[in-house]
């Protein structure tokens, strides 16, 4: 986050969301503060991308949920925007747009509708470029990056809004192992600017090693709320997946301190 | 800025042949200022028609994210030929509608309520089903319910020579009937709808990821789909009263821009509406170079240049897997 914005929990109640008339999201509350990683997790179908989109207002949903103290269900579009942006798995965008210019939508919420940049717009670009490592790629065509590139343009896309609530949703999802650490790094060097951040995760190890706090869900029910070393223990983690967990099982990766140095 | 210096070089070079070229002899003193003064109501006639197709094509594009769209798939265009061609037809039959407005203006006022209808219908259903897929499948079903009626119309028309003549020439496209007052009828319209059009830019460029992201970064998705009919519509409801019903417009000249305007509307808008208004002065003053007893209509040369032309875009689209 940049000098000056303001920091904002989210706090959610009861969120319900049924889809197609049969309800997939039973009464969740979810509590995320400033500084502060929260993971979603659980098996496919548990209805994690579900409540992220709820909590972005992009689904109808019973229950309240609040960013800054305000309730955002009223809001329009814009001033929900302005509080909360949310990053999709893969963007639907097909279109030959240059990375700068995909970053430049994020302004939407501030602008008047009018054509040209102010300098506020063009310092929020420059910023988000650079935080998400993405202004080697301003030039390029969005649609021609990598799956990992992509990510961190779209990234730097809700970071160009300077919403202080990022919803992420499976933002390591088909990235290499080094894309994955990099885009990992980056949330919790968001984490540290106060961002606060929500994120989907598939990957349970990751999500001990990045988040500090985790909900995990069920067919559409809380299983186990708290923080991320409670949560994915092995108690939890049988209820939800059906599988044991073993401490220290699996090989692990770091950054290689030169390489990031390099960066 | 390259580009719009080029586009004002052409839109002179084609100002100037729009002028001078035609049947009429401009060298008899008598008659030139005639010639001079029709041919101007012509070329004002083909530009804001263009101009309005054009921009339509672009807009509708964006917001159902396909390149195949133009704007008559929203069915208004289908909407103001039909309301264009029932206006003729009472007319001509009945002498209806002649104590209303002026005759000259009758066939543009049936094109502009043909479009409303068409748009009531569309937005009905819209706001039913909240959804793009449903304003395009509505958009077509519309088209082909009035292209139907349109047919039925014209083929008890043919019961009257002259009559029919008049509807089989209104629906494959001319400018050159158009007076001062057509145009002083259309000229505010197409100038109000393509600046909102371009005001609608933005949100418009936000929708090329879909309406989902759309949403999250702060678009009013409803608002945008709504407004982008109701602009549309009167973009291809001036259009068509201008010059009945012309074609392709809309699908190739955006296209042919795109690799040189960009993809953001607030850019390509512009530059399309010059462009648009280019392509189909060009193409009035091809339709009176072509050697014919009677003019060819300007729909068909439309369709005649713009249907290769499209396919090649196509070809060099695919290649580049780079589309809208």
């Amino acid at each position: 986050m940049r000098d000056g914005n303001v920091q904002m929990a989210l706090r959610a109640r009861g969120v319900t969301v049924s889809l197609g008339g049969r309800k997939v999201l039973w009464d969740v509350d979810v509590e995320a503060n400033p500084g502060e990683v929260l993971a979603l997790l659980g098996p496919n179908g548990a209805g994690k991308s579900t409540l992220l989109k709820a909590l972005a207002g992009l689904l109808p949903y019973e229950g309240t949920v609040e960013i800054g103290g305000v309730e955002v269900a009223p809001l329009p579009p814009r001033k929900r925007a302005k509080r909360a942006s949310y990053v999709p798995q893969r963007s639907l965008l097909r279109s030959a747009l240059s990375v700068g210019e995909v970053v430049a939508l994020g302004r939407y919420v501030h602008g008047a509708g009018f054509g040209g940049m102010s300098k506020a717009d063009r310092d929020a670009i420059d910023h988000a470029l650079a935080t998400a490592h993405a202004d080697v790629l301003r030039d390029r065509i969005f649609t021609r990056l990598s799956v990992g590139e992509q990510q961190r343009v779209l990234l730097a896309r809700a970071l160009a809004s300077d919403a202080p609530v990022l919803l992420m949703d499976e933002p390591t999802a088909a990235l290499d192992v080094g894309e994955r650490l990099s885009v990992l790094r980056l949330i919790r060097t968001l984490a540290a600017r106060k961002h606060t951040i929500v994120v989907v995760l598939h990957d349970l190890a990751d999500a001990r090693s990045t988040t500090d706090r985790a909900l995990l869900l069920k067919d559409g029910r809380v299983v186990e709320k708290g923080d991320t070393q409670d949560v994915v223990a092995p108690e939890p983690i049988r209820a939800a997946y059906g599988v044991r967990l073993i401490e220290n099982a699996r090989i692990g990766f770091e950054p290689d301190t030169e390489t990031v140095q390099a960066e | 800025m390259r580009l719009y210096l080029l586009l004002f070089l052409l839109l002179l070079v084609a100002g100037v042949l729009a002028v001078l070229v035609g049947s009429g002899d401009l060298s008899n003193p008598e008659l030139r200022d005639t010639f001079l003064k029709l041919r101007g109501y012509r070329l004002a006639a083909a530009f804001l028609a263009g101009a309005a197709l054009a921009v339509g094509g672009v807009v509708v594009q964006g917001l159902f994210r396909n390149p195949l769209a133009s704007p008559s798939v929203l069915g208004t265009t289908a909407g103001a030929s039909f309301g264009g061609q029932v206006a003729l037809f009472s007319y001509g039959i009945a002498g209806l509608g002649g104590g209303l407005v002026v005759p000259e203006m009758i066939v543009p006022f049936g094109c502009f309520v043909g479009a409303l209808g068409a748009l009531a219908i569309l937005l009905l259903f819209v706001r039913v089903t909240q959804d793009l897929l449903a304003l395009l499948l509505t958009g077509f079903v519309l088209s082909a319910l009035f292209l139907s009626l349109s047919g039925l119309l014209t083929s008890i028309a043919q019961e009257t020579w002259e009559l029919g003549r008049a509807i089989v020439s209104f629906s494959l496209g001319s400018v050159s009937g158009t007076g001062p007052r057509q145009l002083s009828f259309a000229l505010p319209l197409v100038a109000s709808a393509l600046v909102a059009c371009w005001f609608w830019g933005r949100p418009l460029d936000l929708l090329l990821s879909g309406e989902e992201e759309a949403m999250s970064m702060g678009a009013n998705v409803d608002a945008v789909r709504w407004w982008s009919a109701v602009w549309v519509s009167v973009l291809v409801a001036s259009a068509v009263s201008l010059g009945g019903n012309v074609g392709f417009v809309g699908l190739v000249v955006p296209h042919m821009l795109r690799p040189f305007a960009g993809t953001k509307h607030q850019r390509l808008i512009p530059a399309a509406a010059l462009a648009g208004g280019i392509f189909l002065v060009s193409c009035d003053v091809l339709a009176r170079l072509i050697p014919s007893r009677s003019e060819i209509p300007l729909g068909v040369v439309t369709g005649l240049i713009g249907a290769p032309l499209f396919l090649l875009l196509l070809i060099k689209l695919r290649r580049e897997h780079a589309y809208a």
